[in-house]
């Protein structure tokens, strides 16, 4: 894992691993990492669209969330702009996603403000992840916090995760495990706290942990406490969200990936995938014109040692048989070469991005030349064109 | 490629910048765009020292300039170790001004834009210390950046030095952070310098201030340079993307700091490595896969998919695949499978296929201690072109095609650039915070200078085009020629035809130019690179004065064995001739007289001269490369003329090993060059004027103190009493500013001949750069010219003269060209010894321009 997650987490919480005593007890993965890692198993899992991180810090779990392909929309939430400014550039598309876009659109904003204010841009959310988020709240504070989240967001799943202070009777000092905590609470605390709230806000919670005891102190539970709430769906509840609520969150960043969503990206795909489809096909088609100047002799020129995925290889086609063979099979007209548009899409990759031959048209025009019906490519048989 | 007769007849036949398409690497005109990428990454940042890379996924990436800061001070340094190079101030001619007046002046727009300080601006350098120390340079810089004090100030920090633009309070400042496990750390600050705006260090801060701009603009870092994959430029039939950019600098030109732009093109390829491995695969068949696959790959740079980072590929580890594991950083084992399924939610489809090896340098410290990073090939995606594509024509056109801006196209995407800059809100934000301010667009008055007119034989010609006068001396008689009385033509059967009536055209064309060309004893061979050779041992005795060859082939394994053979083993001049060449019918009259003009040369003759008002001065040109196939072998080139008119030219060439481009046999050289002007002329040079090229980065210094002397001791044992005087030219094709002229409403490339010399040169330096080319299409690069040491105490206005004349005498071209021709005959014999042949050439054809 990154280096700078290991750096990052030992200023995003206290890690209790690196408490000089002589029982260290070490997690491995780090905490961290297990809850992060808890998150991400539980978004694929469930499939959310849109996830929320409140108190994203150093956003290193949304940064292990963006390579989640189901996610649509990413947003995280923190009180420190400065981190949030000099963090936000981390999330940024790679130039790969450029190269090979993602199927669906995603974008991520990172908001500066707090989890305890209303934003209407948090609502309709399917996952809103609270990592060792409400220890750091004073008494005031945790009053307001189901109510914003609970209530205002309603989300259909929140994940909030905690320290479980019945584990710290195996650390050697008595205090908290971070400064800035403002509470500790025991196993029992924290369910009859989150059992409470589910059911004041209709939903339904199930308490799990990451960081497992060692061997002898099983009583004491994990080191991190979570519960996950899940919404109990009503049959009534509207399904228009109130958009036109208030804006406090300020945008500190935000970024949109490019993905096959999008028309021009979509089209650079398609057009690069037929290249390469007719191209191959192409080339299989002179390989067997030449194996057959060859023959009998040529031997397999197919590789035993490695595979790809290949397609059979094209007859050569007689004159009668072009007219049968043209609906999918490639043909070739005297030096041009035609592969059909029925052919391309039959390869599963253009099928599913295209889905039909209309559309695939579509992608093709004024890009590739097509044959005058329009129902194949035609290429040059002999431009190389092929490095 | 531009060592071939295919290509020379081909530039003779087309105008210079149609030709050079098919001649980037080796052309020496230079072209608009940044083709090649030769250089891996500068922002991969590789901090982790694990042994597989991938691992400090998202790291340091974009964004945080403090983050990198050190890695790009030692990236920019090379550059700024030049400009610490102050040659000027001991020119005591040219220490109050060093410009020219002649000509007529010209309005110039330049891609170089104001930025403009406040007066009293200073940068502030601090040291920072941890207590306790902490490793860790992310939290390092999370500790400072979190703290109040610093909160809203500009500020770059690498870890350990700190620059701001405001002085803090006290000199040295103790700060206190708490870790969020608690632990207090005590950071002090201390100001260790106070930097004058006009600091190389302010030089490299401005850039990584550039540089995180961009990077807020939506473009990516690859290499120096700066990319928008946004907006790409498609060309599917060769599965290439190109991505518009900018290379971008901050430096202070005369008085001014300015911020320079260029656009530039970063090929992509739109496939992944493991596609290019199938389509090989299935191309060449299984048996020497991986060896050509091998040979097509190592040296390339490849984007991962998945992070932001480029790599070298330096090995393809066939052995390893994507199910076995590798160690990570905590000790574990994982495959290459499951790590990418983990880490990034990524499926590998192809389970058999090998890793790519990339040794990785570290870039902290300077133990020579390399790292490997194993790389997937379906998830990298290839940069540049590999050689086999740079000479497919077709390709190389569509690129240019796609690549090649007009001036107006290229001032509006400069225009935009500043634009985005400007409006930005973040970039905005971050220039203010620096207090800078970017302004308007510079311009700037050059001076075109008049034409020149050629020398022939019989009278003197204005061309129509300083460009090309090849129309214009068509029938005239060249200055001197040999005439060609014993040669042989070496052929194989089949061209045996077309090389007749190319003989016959030869003689024609000969006569009207004054090359008197008879029957050769034509010998017909096989067509094997063997046989030619034999046949030349076999038939090639003292009285012969040429060889010719009608090359079968484009294969190297001809040019190279003929040329190695007839240049150093049994020097004879030689003129090789593809067939194909010369099966066109329609040119061959052009064909004719092209190779009719190289032969005169390589039998000494002379072509044309210009008027040089300078009497008994000598002209040097030296060129450095590197050797294609010895590593740490160079190759010196050294041309110098021989007579006043300076048409005749003694040219020497030395393998040297070493790295560092630097000449080591320069004293011989000019000694050897002094001597034969003694021959020619009863007497030594009063001046000698040396154009030095292939200067890399920061070698100014090492120019100054080792090769200057060089020459200058040569020089004064020369003669005991009065030694020639001597001047020093550095010549540089590429540099960042680009000139443009407005013609009411839109640009063009300025006239041929123009010269600026003020508000795009340095102050420290004696410099100008002169345009002395033309561009059908495109935009073109002036050449730099930088006069490092000068004895001859020559007016600016002559200096300046004189170089532009000098670009009017290379015989391979009918015109004017970019350089100075002894450059460029330079640059012509060290790329034959470095293509091809390997080996010094004879002494004895030192007279005459053998490697046209």
């Amino acid at each position: 894992m990154a280096e700078n997650n290991i750096e990052c987490n030992s200023v995003v919480d206290g890690n209790v691993e690196e408490v000089p005593n002589k029982k260290i007890i070490k997690f491995n993965p780090p905490l961290y990492k297990q809850r992060y890692q808890f998150v991400k198993k539980l978004v694929e899992q469930h499939q959310p669209k849109k996830v929320a991180d409140l108190g994203c810090g150093d956003v290193c779990l949304l940064m292990i969330l963006k390579y989640q392909k189901c996610i649509e929309e990413l947003v995280g939430v923190d009180i420190n702009e400065e981190r949030l400014k000099w963090n936000g550039f981390r999330l940024s598309p790679c130039m790969g996603d450029h190269l090979d876009p993602r199927e669906l659109d995603l974008i991520i904003t990172l908001y500066h403000g707090s989890v305890l204010e209303k934003d209407c841009r948090l609502l309709g959310f399917d996952l809103v992840a609270c990592i060792e988020l409400i220890e750091h709240f004073d008494s005031e504070d945790l009053a307001k916090f189901p109510e914003v989240v609970f209530g205002y967001m309603s989300p259909a799943m929140i994940v909030i995760s905690t320290p479980n202070s019945d584990f710290n009777s195996l650390f050697p000092s008595a205090v908290f495990r971070d400064s800035d905590h403002k509470f500790e609470w025991s196993r029992m605390q924290f369910q009859t706290w989150a059992l409470d709230v589910a059911n004041h806000y209709s939903y339904s919670v199930e308490f799990t942990g990451v960081g497992e005891p060692p061997a002898g102190a099983e009583d004491v539970g994990c080191c991190t406490q979570i519960g996950v709430f899940r919404k109990i769906a009503k049959a009534t509840e509207s399904a228009v969200l109130e958009h036109h609520g208030e804006h406090v969150y300020e945008v500190i960043y935000t970024t949109s990936y490019p993905s096959l969503q999008q028309m021009d990206y979509c089209r650079r795909v398609v057009t690069y995938l037929v290249y390469r489809e007719v191209n191959r096909m192409k080339r299989r088609y002179q390989v067997s014109l030449r194996q057959h100047e060859l023959e009998p002799e040529s031997a397999d020129t197919g590789n035993p040692t490695r595979k790809f995925i290949s397609d059979p290889p094209v007859p050569v086609l007689t004159e009668a048989d072009k007219a049968m063979e043209m609906i999918s099979q490639p043909f070739c007209i005297g030096d041009k070469f035609y592969v059909p548009l029925e052919r391309i899409i039959a390869y599963p990759r253009l099928g599913h991005i295209c889905g039909n031959v209309e559309k695939l048209r579509e992608f093709l025009a004024d890009v590739v030349e097509l044959n005058c019906d329009g129902s194949a490519v035609k290429v040059d048989l002999h431009d190389c064109g092929d490095y | 490629m531009s060592g071939r007769a295919r290509a020379r007849a081909r530039g003779m036949a087309l105008s210079p910048s149609a030709a050079e398409v098919g001649r980037v690497q080796a052309s020496p005109l230079p072209l608009s765009v940044a083709l090649s990428d030769s250089e891996a990454s500068s922002s991969s940042d590789h901090v982790g020292t694990s042994r597989i890379s991938q691992k400090c996924e998202g790291g340091l990436s974009s964004g945080d300039a403090g983050c990198t800061f050190k890695e790009r001070v030692g990236k920019i340094r090379r550059e700024m170790m030049d400009l610490s190079v102050c040659t000027r101030e001991k020119l005591a001619h040219v220490r109050d001004c060093k410009r020219g007046s002649s000509g007529i002046p010209v309005k110039l727009v330049t891609n170089l834009f104001n930025l403009d300080l406040p007066q009293d601006w200073q940068l502030y350098q601090y040291h920072v210390t941890y207590s306790p120390d902490i490793e860790s340079r992310r939290l390092r810089i999370a500790l400072l950046y979190s703290h109040m004090e610093l909160s809203n100030k500009a500020k770059a920090f690498d870890g350990v030095i700190l620059f701001l633009s405001q002085k803090l309070d006290e000199k040295v400042m103790e700060l206190s952070s708490e870790t969020r496990r608690g632990e207090t750390v005590k950071m002090t600050i201390t100001l260790t310098r106070e930097l004058p705006a006009s600091s190389p260090v302010c030089m490299q801060v401005f850039s990584i201030i550039f540089k995180k701009i961009l990077k807020k603009l939506s473009m990516y870092q690859i290499g120096r340079n700066f990319y928008k994959p946004s907006e790409p430029v498609e060309i599917p039939q060769h599965k290439l993307s190109l991505w518009p950019g900018f290379a971008i600098s901050v430096s202070h030109f005369e008085s001014r700091l300015l911020f320079g732009a260029d656009v530039s093109y970063k090929i992509l390829r739109n496939e992944t490595v493991l596609e290019f491995m199938t389509d090989l695969c299935h191309k060449t068949g299984m048996s020497c896969f991986t060896q050509t696959c091998e040979k097509q790959l190592i040296g390339l740079i490849v984007i991962t998919r998945y992070n932001n980072k480029t790599y070298r590929i330096d090995d393809i580890d066939w052995s390893v695949k994507p199910t076995h594991t590798f160690q990570k950083r905590d000790g574990t084992e994982i495959t290459y499978v499951d790590y990418y399924k983990q880490q990034y939610d990524i499926t590998l489809s192809d389970l058999n296929q090998p890793v790519l090896v990339s040794l990785l340098k570290s870039k902290r410290n300077d133990d020579a201690e390399v790292r490997m990073a194993h790389l997937i090939p379906e998830l990298c995606f290839l940069t540049g072109l590999p050689g086999e594509a740079r000479s497919d024509f077709r390709l190389m056109k569509a690129v240019a095609e796609e690549t090649r801006l007009s001036p107006l196209g290229r001032q509006q995407r400069l225009a935009r650039l500043a634009d985005d800059i400007q409006r930005n809100k973040d970039a905005r934000f971050e220039l203010e915070t620096w207090g800078l301010h970017f302004g308007c667009q510079m311009s700037l008055t050059g001076r075109v200078v008049p034409s020149e007119n050629i020398i022939i034989q019989d009278h003197i010609c204005q061309p129509v085009s300083a460009a090309d006068w090849s129309k214009d001396m068509r029938t005239c008689k060249i200055l001197s020629a040999q005439s060609l009385d014993k040669w042989l033509v070496i052929c194989s059967n089949r061209a045996e035809r077309v090389t007749e009536s190319f003989l016959s055209c030869l003689r024609r064309v000969g006569r009207p130019i004054g090359f008197n060309v008879n029957h050769p004893k034509i010998i017909k061979v096989q067509e094997n690179p063997a046989a030619f050779l034999h046949a030349i041992q076999k038939y090639v005795d003292p009285e012969v004065q040429l060889v010719m060859c009608i090359l079968p082939s484009n294969q190297n394994s001809y040019y190279d064995s003929i040329k190695k053979y007839l240049i150093s083993d049994c020097p004879v001049p030689s003129q090789c001739v593809l067939a194909q060449t010369l099966n066109k019918q329609g040119m061959l009259m052009s064909i004719a007289t092209k190779i009719a003009l190289q032969m005169t040369c390589k039998l000494g003759g002379e072509l044309w001269a210009v008027e040089i008002p300078l009497k008994s001065l000598m002209v040097v040109g030296i060129d450095v490369c590197k050797d294609a196939f010895n590593q740490g072998m160079v190759v010196v080139g050294f041309v110098a003329s021989i007579n006043p008119r300076i048409t005749r030219w003694f040219s020497r060439c030395m393998l040297q090993r070493t790295t560092a481009d630097v000449a080591d046999c320069l004293k011989v050289f000019m000694t050897g060059a002094l001597n034969r002007w003694y021959t020619h002329n009863q007497g030594l040079p009063g001046r000698i004027i040396v154009y030095r090229d292939g200067v890399g980065d920061g070698q100014l210094r090492t120019l100054i103190e080792y090769e200057v002397p060089q020459l200058l001791s040569s020089v004064t044992e020369a003669s005991s009493n009065t030694s020639p005087k001597l001047s020093v030219i550095v010549v540089r094709k590429k540099c960042m500013p680009r000139f443009l002229m407005e013609t009411g409403r839109t640009l063009q490339n300025p006239p041929l001949g123009t010269i600026v010399d003020s508000g795009a040169t340095r102050p420290e330096w004696y410099d100008f750069y002169l345009i002395s080319r033309v561009a059908c299409r495109g935009t073109l690069n002036p050449t730099y010219y930088n006069v490092i040491y000068d004895d001859n105490g020559l007016k600016p206005d002559h200096m300046q003269r004189l170089t532009f004349k000098l670009c009017h005498l290379y015989y391979n071209w009918p015109g004017l060209i970019s350089v100075p021709a002894p450059c460029q005959y330079a640059h012509k014999l060290t790329f034959l010894v470095a293509q091809s042949t390997h080996k010094e050439p004879s002494l004895e054809l030192a007279n005459s321009l053998f490697y046209l």
